[in-house]
């Protein structure tokens, strides 16, 4: 059955707009919503994001419901135009969908009825109670900040009972980390229940895309992240390409692939080596670190930018790679292989190491619908969800990749997934530098109006981006990073482990902070 | 006994380094003998991420893997702003942090030095006209030093902190 007839199954002979980029668009009225979710939700239609944007071909708010459907590579996009500022919430359906209600209400100050949550989330007590920067009245300029009062007071979930305690962690953290606020409810050394505030590092980088050129807004996603800057760059340039029907050159097609490759190794890299120094065992971090350090100077000599930022841009590259700094590359990788299985073979051979990684923070395969768990969190507990295979974009289609899966959850699993994936990125980069197309890396191009959907597979998971062009300028860009997801699964994770294994947990999971608060 | 011994003479697990970075050996050596002087043998650094993207916290961290290992020079990164000399502030701030670091900078003790790393600290990031951000650090706090760069490399950091040692030991005079 193709995915339109699936659709039509479920809603009879209705109008799907078919979108730029592989989604489906579907208007639903206001008052068919619920039946239209419930629906979905019986036929195992899973929530990817939920966002909202104002005065869509409209005027007045236009919500966003982003599903997929394993076995699908299309995305259906039910749009629903409100009449008004309230609507109810599905979030009892689809609890993913709490975090970006609480976002869209933030943002745009609408009401959803019957969520079970409705405190602020990325707005803190700093911010005016009625402030909503993603309205288009209000331009992007400084405001005033009042003072915490009572009346704008973040309630934390209370767990009251006889020897309960809590342990109360950051903003600041200790080491070298990025500020978020953990609330622990402990009995004893053992975690009862985990609260996660975020979005200290909230910057307002969607507002600040809002009426710029879409060339220019290519610095804002390298900026999402830092080290997923070629990962949601790409997906930006990939969403104004379907947009603009600019046909990317194949060779920026392939050296993109190589690049987003490298991203993920030394981001695993230095996951790896973190989930050593976690377990107090920095014999075994060490050669993860030099790796991690040798593949940053190979992105210098590549790019000039140890991130690689600056190098991807609308159309292909900002520039070409030479012939030579690619068998660079190549001399540098063909060692590659045999100083890493060294490395992995001190962690996975050291019973301390295994005993601290074993059945610690499980992450339960039921858990990943639910909350829309994607990447190595989600494919080390037993799933095979893989963008560059379920969805796949650039050139990742001829590429025949088998998705990695480890079954167990727990940090052992996240550490053994990691190592193979690494091997498989190598092989995935060796591959495509001998067979690099020859020609230009770029071409141009004119801004379109419209609008489109993208997704990539940065090291952390699914990242989704949307966009839409209005008058050649950014009317409106959503991001959504696989962290925004992710980061609810680690208060499930940690339940029942001691409080000592949290930094192992949470580095074994690899949460983004900066591509979370935006 | 036996298995002590033979762990003492068997084959390393790890390998030795080759270090090729003479320019970055130079500065940390000469940044070692200022802080062995100015610092009495020890620099301590706190740093506070106050909004950034997270790649300048990447480098910072870096400085203490095995390719640099800046401890060799004095320098050590510590928990706590009690134990801090030097306040390393990254990204601009944002409203949302703006509490928590100006409370992280009155925990230290005087004297006290902030070095801001990264254009977005310095108030020359893409940010600075955003409704969620106060701007570079010198919004909130009186800075010493700032060090360019999206993001700054380890030399480039390491570069910057020899030279705010040298203003420091030039003031104090």
């Amino acid at each position: 059955m193709t995915f339109k007839e699936e659709v039509n199954k479920l809603f009879g002979p209705i109008a799907v707009t078919e979108g730029k980029n592989n989604e489906f668009y579907l208007p639903i009225e206001e008052a068919s919503l619920q039946r239209a979710i419930n629906s979905l939700a019986e036929n195992y239609f899973e929530l990817t994001i939920l966002f909202c944007a104002q005065n869509f071909l409209t005027d007045g708010f236009t919500l966003f419901y982003v599903f997929e459907r394993s076995g699908f590579e299309e995305i259906l996009i039910l749009q629903t135009a409100l009449s008004g500022d309230t609507v109810d919430s599905i979030a009892k359906k689809y609890p993913s969908a709490a975090w970006y209600e609480r976002e869209i209400a933030d943002g745009f100050g609408i009401r959803f009825q019957g969520s079970f949550d409705t405190r602020r989330l990325f707005l803190h007590e700093t911010y005016p109670l009625n402030f909503h920067p993603l309205l288009k009245s209000f331009t992007n300029t400084k405001i005033n900040t009042i003072p915490p009062s009572e009346e704008n007071a973040y309630t934390f979930k209370q767990v009251k009972g006889e020897g309960v305690y809590q342990i109360p962690v950051g903003p600041v953290h200790a080491g070298i980390i990025e500020p978020g606020h953990f609330r622990f409810s402990v009995i004893g050394e053992t975690i009862f229940n985990l609260e996660v505030r975020l979005f200290y590092k909230h910057r307002g980088l969607e507002k600040t895309a809002e009426g710029k050129t879409p060339q220019e807004c290519v610095k804002i996603a390298e900026t999402v992240s830092g080290d997923e800057t070629v990962a949601n760059a790409v997906a930006f340039c990939i969403a104004v390409e379907k947009i603009c029907d600019i046909q990317t050159p194949k060779r920026a097609l392939q050296l993109r692939t190589i690049l987003l490759e490298l991203e993920r190794v030394y981001s695993y890299l230095g996951d790896l080596a973190g989930m050593c120094v976690d377990v107090s065992y920095p014999v075994g971090a060490s050669p993860f670190f030099i790796l991690r350090e040798e593949i940053f100077r190979q992105n210098e000599e590549l790019t000039s930018s140890r991130f690689n930022k600056g190098i991807i841009t609308i159309g292909g590259l900002t520039k070409d790679i030479a012939y030579e700094k690619l068998q660079g590359l190549l001399r540098y990788l063909s060692t590659f292989k045999e100083r890493f299985n060294a490395a992995c073979l001190i962690d996975s051979t050291y019973f301390s190491v295994i005993d601290r990684f074993e059945t610690t923070g499980i992450v339960e395969t039921q858990l990943l619908e639910p909350l829309h768990i994607t990447g190595p969190v989600a494919r080390a507990a037993g799933t095979t969800f893989d963008t560059r295979i379920d969805y796949p974009y650039g050139i990742y289609k001829e590429l025949n990749l088998k998705a990695q899966s480890q079954p167990n959850g727990d940090v052992y699993s996240r550490f053994n997934l990691k190592v193979q994936e690494v091997y498989d990125s190598v092989r995935i980069i060796q591959n495509l530098i001998g067979q690099l197309d020859v020609g230009s890396v770029s071409v141009p191009f004119q801004i379109k109006d419209g609008y489109a959907l993208s997704m990539v597979e940065a090291p952390r998971g699914q990242n989704v981006h949307w966009i839409y062009i209005k008058n050649n300028l950014i009317d409106r860009y959503k991001v959504r990073t696989a962290s925004f997801c992710n980061w609810q699964a680690i208060e499930h994770a940690v339940l029942g482990n001691i409080v000592p294994d949290f930094p192992l947990i949470n580095k074994s999971m690899n949460l983004s902070y900066a591509g979370t608060d935006l | 006994m036996f298995k002590a011994l033979t762990n003492v003479f068997k084959k390393k697990a790890t390998e030795d380094l080759q270090f090729k970075d003479v320019e970055f050996e130079a500065i940390g050596f000469q940044l070692k003998e200022k802080v062995d002087r100015v610092f009495g043998r020890s620099l301590a650094i706190r740093e506070l991420d106050a909004g950034s993207d997270n790649s300048a916290e990447i480098e910072l961290s870096n400085l203490s893997t095995p390719y640099y290992d800046v401890e060799r020079f004095g320098i050590t990164f510590v928990a706590s702003p009690r134990h801090a000399d030097v306040l390393i502030v990254t990204g601009a701030i944002t409203l949302n942090m703006e509490i928590a670091a100006k409370k992280t900078y009155d925990a230290m003790p005087a004297p006290k030095f902030v070095v801001a790393v990264g254009d977005d600290a310095c108030g020359c990031g893409i940010l600075d006209g955003s409704y969620a951000v106060l701007g570079g650090a010198d919004k909130i706090f009186p800075v010493d030093l700032k060090i360019l760069g999206n993001p700054p490399t380890p030399k480039m950091i390491l570069k910057g902190l020899l030279a705010l040692v040298y203003k420091i030991e030039k003031n104090s005079h």
